[in-house]
């Protein structure tokens, strides 16, 4: 794993995912992708466990760094990327529909668990509420990802230097 | 697994430390980002109708605002009494602006009416059926009105459709901002901004201006920096109501 480049990887798309993706939202609805989940995708299922597990909270903690509340992304994306990563010993994802498919599946589950934590922060921390637009985080968010994420992955597969052949299965 | 749980229990103030490191230190390509967006996205915003319906929509506004002004004419030959609902037991008493803005004090003005007719301070002034400001300064016959875009003003607001309530703090440019909005929540160029329930002051929100800038904070992306604009145009002003609460007092 080169962890620089992971390094500069994350922290240009935290940086782009806080300015510069509003370029490609929808304009009327302000639907767009979820850079730091596709990278959370693309890692879980192309590096070794314990790189994933590194990987998916490092992504969560980017994250959250550009969200209202800490915390909650850290777990969920934590807790998915490394999910997804196990899957990877049962399940191949290689072909990009599937890829597709686990971009969304994972956008969706990290949204849902990210604000059921965000709820409860609220509740017994009586932390400032969150405004959560459901169908934009739970289903458009990941879909407009799904379809730009394996699309990102190639220009992600040649930055970190990761051959097809370096695939776990 | 447990430093996001240490992240997610911990006081909000200082997790709040991280994403205001994160912005200092990025804060150059940020704010280029933010441009270049602001950039691609100006076309592609710009909003135009027809003449035709221009001019449509111009009339209908004229004939409103012919019949409003017809109605508050007719209210104040009558008593200088309201009779809106949210306001009932509530006294309207209308002033004339003796001395308007000036340059050393552009966002403050002078009325005809002062501690005798009840007024006191804090109380809302309206202009034009919007809020243009409270009341800063009483004496007996007279009192002084602060703009709500003055520096030293903040009001209790809320945005239509939110249901969350800020303050909002006068830029003294004919302008206030909102801050600490956090970019969930959705907010237009256009948005109307109303004064927020105020016991013993105001018994409903009512309005006070329109958002005429919506943009990430500078110092915290996370949240919203909004320009509110009043509603209407001050400087034209002739006489204004203020709203008594409590008659007795």
């Amino acid at each position: 794993m080169r962890w620089f480049r992971f390094a500069a990887l994350v922290l240009i798309a935290t940086i782009l995912q806080t300015s510069l993706i509003d370029i490609i939202a929808f304009p009327a609805v302000d639907i767009k992708p979820n850079l730091l989940l596709i990278l959370l995708v693309f890692f879980a299922v192309r590096c070794q466990s314990t790189d994933a597990i590194i990987t998916s909270f490092t992504i969560g903690f980017a994250a959250d760094i550009t969200s209202s509340t800490m915390g909650p992304q850290i777990i969920s994306f934590g807790v998915f990327g490394t999910l997804l990563s196990e899957m990877y010993h049962v399940i191949t994802i290689r072909k990009w529909p599937y890829q597709l498919l686990a971009i969304f599946i994972t956008g969706f589950l990290t949204a849902a668990l990210a604000y059921l934590l965000t709820f409860l922060k609220v509740i017994f921390f009586e932390a400032e509420p969150v405004v959560f637009n459901t169908y934009t985080e739970l289903l458009w968010t990941p879909l407009y990802s799904a379809i730009v994420g394996p699309v990102l992955f190639l220009p992600t597969q040649w930055w970190m230097r990761i051959k097809k052949r370096q695939f776990r299965r | 697994m447990l430093g996001g749980l240490i992240f997610l229990f911990a006081p909000q103030g200082l997790t709040n430390k991280f994403q205001f490191a994160f912005v200092r230190t990025f804060s150059w390509p940020l704010g280029k980002g933010r441009s270049v967006t602001l950039a691609a996205r100006t076309p592609a915003s710009t909003e135009l109708v027809s003449r035709r319906e221009y001019d449509r929509l111009q009339n209908h506004l004229a004939n409103v605002i012919e019949q409003r002004d017809q109605a508050y004419q007719q209210i104040k030959k009558l008593s200088g009494l309201s009779s809106r609902f949210p306001f009932e037991g509530a006294k309207w008493v209308l002033a004339d602006i003796i001395t308007g803005p000036t340059d050393e004090s552009p966002n403050e003005f002078i009325i005809d009416r002062g501690a005798e007719d009840g007024l006191a301070k804090e109380q809302f002034v309206l202009g034009d059926n919007s809020i243009i400001g409270t009341i800063s300064d009483v004496s007996a016959r007279r009192a002084k009105v602060r703009f709500f875009t003055d520096p030293a003003s903040n009001i209790a607001v809320k945005i239509a459709g939110l249901d969350v309530s800020r303050l909002m703090q006068g830029t003294g440019d004919n302008s206030a901002k909102i801050r600490l909005l956090p970019v969930e929540h959705k907010v237009k160029t256009g948005d109307a901004v109303y004064a927020s329930k105020k016991p013993g002051f105001l018994d409903a929100p009512m309005i006070v201006g329109k958002v005429a800038q919506c943009k990430r904070d500078d110092e915290n992306p996370s949240v919203w920096d909004i320009t509110v604009k009043p509603v209407c145009d001050i400087e034209m002003l002739n006489d204004v109501a203020i709203i008594v609460t409590d008659p007795r007092q």
